[in-house]
């Protein structure tokens, strides 16, 4: 275990001549009048008193952690570049945490002075210059970021627009789907010989079992744990029209089958999202259905948590930032956490699943001290040290150094899956544009009409996203094509 | 009249006795203009007035103003004029309409179900003066009003649920099948109907009551001496004297129905699909998850004239009634 005096002692890895050269510089940054003060002196703020604000997500376990392990900066910060400072967290759940953001630095407040925002919000935040260009930032300090696992990363977590070279954000917490399993049912040799008997097929027991598994061939499983007379059914997603739960579930479902949602260059959605290959994902997400209880329509991170760990599934399909929850006490060693199936058959099948996860950004409007303080708080959190805390606490780290750590895949259960979906073309996120909140709540709407049976064709559900869509990137300037004439008189 | 707007001279002479100095003759003037009949209302409305305009007034008038606008807060664009255009535009959409329409549903069946059983439980409770236990009733009934949406809401979503919720447990109990309740596009619609019943029932029960306060006691006893059937007591005396308070919760009970959003927004989300989508719900959805605060206010002002629309419609039916009975 490391201790606290090994953080305080640790090297940030910069030199103090490359610090005040770097510092001298950011000072001269157009927009980063916050940053001035670093051109004085690598601890201009010695002797000071400092207040710093978090807002994360409310009940999400990488957001606490980032609070938690504050204490640690701060007798740091002491030590280091002696000055005084205390943290308060303010947080929202996932679906109104962006709106708590916004509504403070419209008003150019710095009320929050590190927000940690999911990663479909860089734009959001970006556009109207709430938050630091994190580009500018690490040309003047190159050490204030490790090297990152996979390329993903950044693409996933910091970049925005897609595709370009700018940076906005910070990688909090990595994040990917994971299948969590019952191992103790799968190795149960009753449930073995049965399944066998039934199947003619052995049941999956590991982890290289399972990440050769094909959404068709764990039918067969989730089929055989459905017991609805004994109150225990397959499998679960998320179907719920709340934030994002039904897209990033039905995502894989496309993905992985070869399905695109747009075309990031051009902004075009209509014509590529309302593909004959999507329309049969919603086909296939809602055909799953029939493996899990009643009510996982309404399913969402919360209630998947729940079936989990009362036992009334025999698996999930979950992210892995939750997997201290999903794993309590009472399940330890009785849960194996692996990489959700393939989609499509032999050597066609492909597993392309969605990212999780979220950013550091950093406040635009903090004062001098508050965004000194702030840079000397990232510059701290990626120490390796830190970042191994971190992982040892449960948080997802996104570092090289940590996740190539020889005990990294053991650390915690779900570390070889996550580690495993880092890998490039495993996992893809989805638009970080600022009409993000517009274009999902159009079409969780309408996935979830689908899924409830309020809309029977699923074709025409894509088309009515696809309109919605591409008229919401038109408008805002994205798209070079307005959305056609047929999308006049559409609707669900 | 003299005396009348600056106070009396036993006021005048203690005042100039207490301020011996040239405030007193302020303190002096202060009191007189309160006397004074011309200025004295215009002094008592002041304040509100003040807050009427700086809570009513001007937020109003910046809501019109940026309905006109293109506004969104996020594209970091500044607000540009646009005339109608978010106005055609909402004319034009085919899921504003249909929220609309859903939302004119629920606001119906809403306050015909509540104004139904409000006005039978209040009746029930005016004649049950010497029934034990009363009081607690009461209390009890009312308490589903004073509780917020939101736990309500909560509530409700954890009663429903198909695999832990209550009811669901006595339905499998009785050896029926569960009920995804909100989880069903033909069940969610009226579950969360029968939650929103459940809490403004009690409003409508308490306005029942005040109207049946309202009935004068020797109009009730004539009637009894002269034997009046009861559809005829009822006509002539009760609604005859109840019927302004009992509309008056009903015009109360209209507008707030059309305003639900945050029941809904708990217990659905206005799903599943778009089925419990009440237009409130989508405005909110524009104005703070979208941050449109440009198409949004344009149709805060549509709900606006709407509900503005309701209130004179009952106002004229009222003052209708009233002239014909006046006559």
């Amino acid at each position: 275990m490391t201790s606290k005096l090994d953080f305080m002692t640790s090297s940030s890895g910069l030199s103090r001549r490359h610090v005040l050269k770097g510092a001298a510089a950011a000072a001269s940054v157009a927009g980063f009048g916050g940053l001035s003060r670093l051109a004085l002196a690598d601890s201009p703020l010695k002797g000071e008193s400092l207040h710093l604000s978090i807002l994360g997500i409310a009940g999400w376990v990488p957001s606490s952690l980032g609070v938690k392990m504050s204490p640690i900066f701060a007798e740091y910060a002491k030590q280091k570049y002696g000055y005084d400072v205390d943290f308060s967290f303010a947080d929202a759940p996932f679906s109104a945490l962006f709106q708590k953001a916004a509504t403070s630095l419209a008003t150019r407040s710095q009320e929050y002075n590190i927000i940690i925002s999911d990663s479909q919000w860089l734009g959001a935040f970006a556009k109207p210059k709430w938050v630091v260009k994190i580009d500018d930032l690490l040309k003047e300090q190159p050490g204030l970021t490790p090297e990152w696992y996979s390329p993903v990363i950044s693409a996933t977590y910091q970049t925005y627009p897609d595709g370009s070279q700018q940076l906005w954000g910070l990688p909090q917490e990595g994040d990917v789907v994971a299948l969590y399993v019952r191992k103790d049912m799968l190795e149960d040799p009753a449930e073995k010989e049965a399944f066998k008997k039934k199947y003619n097929k052995d049941l999956p027991q590991t982890f290289d079992d399972f990440a050769e598994l094909t959404m068709a061939e764990f039918e067969k499983v989730a089929e055989f744990f459905t017991r609805p007379d004994k109150n225990l059914y397959g499998t679960a997603m998320q179907y719920s029209r709340e934030y994002d739960f039904i897209s990033c579930f039905l995502y894989p479902f496309m993905w992985s089958r070869g399905g695109e949602i747009w075309d990031p260059k051009t902004a075009q959605v209509h014509g590529i999202l309302n593909s004959k290959v999507n329309a049969e994902a919603l086909e296939q997400m809602k055909h799953w259905l029939k493996y899990m209880p009643d009510g996982a329509l309404n399913y969402g991170i919360a209630e998947e948590i729940d079936v989990f760990t009362q036992g009334k599934v025999f698996s999930c399909f979950q992210w892995a930032a939750v997997g201290p929850a999903m794993i309590p006490d009472a399940l330890k060693g009785k849960v194996m956490v692996v990489p959700p199936p393939k989609h499509g058959n032999g050597s066609d099948a492909k597993r392309v699943y969605t990212f999780g996860g979220q950013s550091w950004v950093i406040n635009a409007f903090n004062d001098e001290n508050n965004m000194q303080a702030t840079i000397d708080f990232m510059r701290w959190w990626y120490q390796p040290d830190v970042q191994l805390e971190y992982a040892k606490r449960g948080g997802n780290p996104c570092d090289k150094a940590t996740l190539s750590r020889s005990d990294f895949d053991d650390m915690q259960p779900w570390f070889r899956t996550y580690k495993y979906m880092l890998a490039e073309g495993r996992s893809r996120d989805f638009w970080h544009h600022p009409k993000y909140a517009e274009m999902l709540s159009v079409q969780q709407e309408a996935f979830t009409s689908f899924m409830t049976g309020q809309t029977s064709d699923p074709m025409k559900v894509l088309d009515y996203v696809a309109c919605k869509q591409q008229s919401i990137l038109f408008e805002a300037g994205t798209a070079k094509e307005k959305a056609p004439d047929t999308c006049a008189s559409i609707s669900l | 009249m003299q005396s009348n707007r600056s106070g009396s001279p036993a006021s005048r002479g203690l005042l100039a006795a207490m301020h011996p100095t040239g405030q007193a003759g302020l303190t002096a003037r202060f009191f007189a203009l309160l006397n004074d009949r011309r200025f004295l209302p215009l002094m008592l409305l002041t304040p509100v007035l003040v807050f009427f305009i700086i809570w009513n007034t001007i937020p109003l008038l910046w809501l019109l103003g940026l309905s006109f606008q293109k506004y969104s807060l996020t594209s970091g664009d500044d607000p540009a004029f646009t005339g109608f255009a978010n106005y055609l535009e909402i004319l034009g959409n085919s899921s504003v309409w249909q929220d609309l329409s859903r939302t004119f549903v629920w606001v119906f069946l809403s306050v015909v179900l509540q104004t139904g059983l409000g006005v039978a439980l209040g009746f029930l409770f005016w004649g049950s003066h010497k029934l034990p236990g009363r009081r607690i009733a009461l209390t009890l009934l009312f308490a589903p009003m004073v509780l917020t949406p939101v736990a309500t809401g909560t509530f409700f979503r954890l009663i429903y649920d198909p695999t832990f919720g209550i009811l669901n447990q006595v339905i499998r109990a009785i050896g029926l099948p569960s009920v995804d309740f909100l989880g069903q596009s033909s069940t969610a619609f009226w579950a969360v109907l029968a939650v929103d019943t459940w809490m403004w029932t009690p409003f409508l029960m308490l306005m029942t009551l005040a109207a049946l306060g309202s009935v004068p006691k020797a109009e009730l006893e004539a009637a009894e001496v002269d034997q009046l059937p009861w559809h005829q007591r009822l006509r002539l005396i009760i609604l005859h004297h109840g019927k302004f308070i009992l509309m008056l919760g009903v015009l109360l009970r209209t507008i707030d129905s059309f305003k639900t959003m945050d029941l809904v927004l708990q217990m659905t989300k206005g799903g599943p699909g778009s089925t419990t989508n009440l237009v409130a719900l989508t405005l909110y959805r524009q104005s703070f998850e979208s941050f449109n605060l440009g198409w949004s206010s344009a149709l805060a002002v549509i709900l606006l004239l709407i509900s503005i629309a309701f209130t004179s419609i009952f106002i004229f039916v009222l003052n209708l009634k009233r002239r014909g009975d006046a006559a």
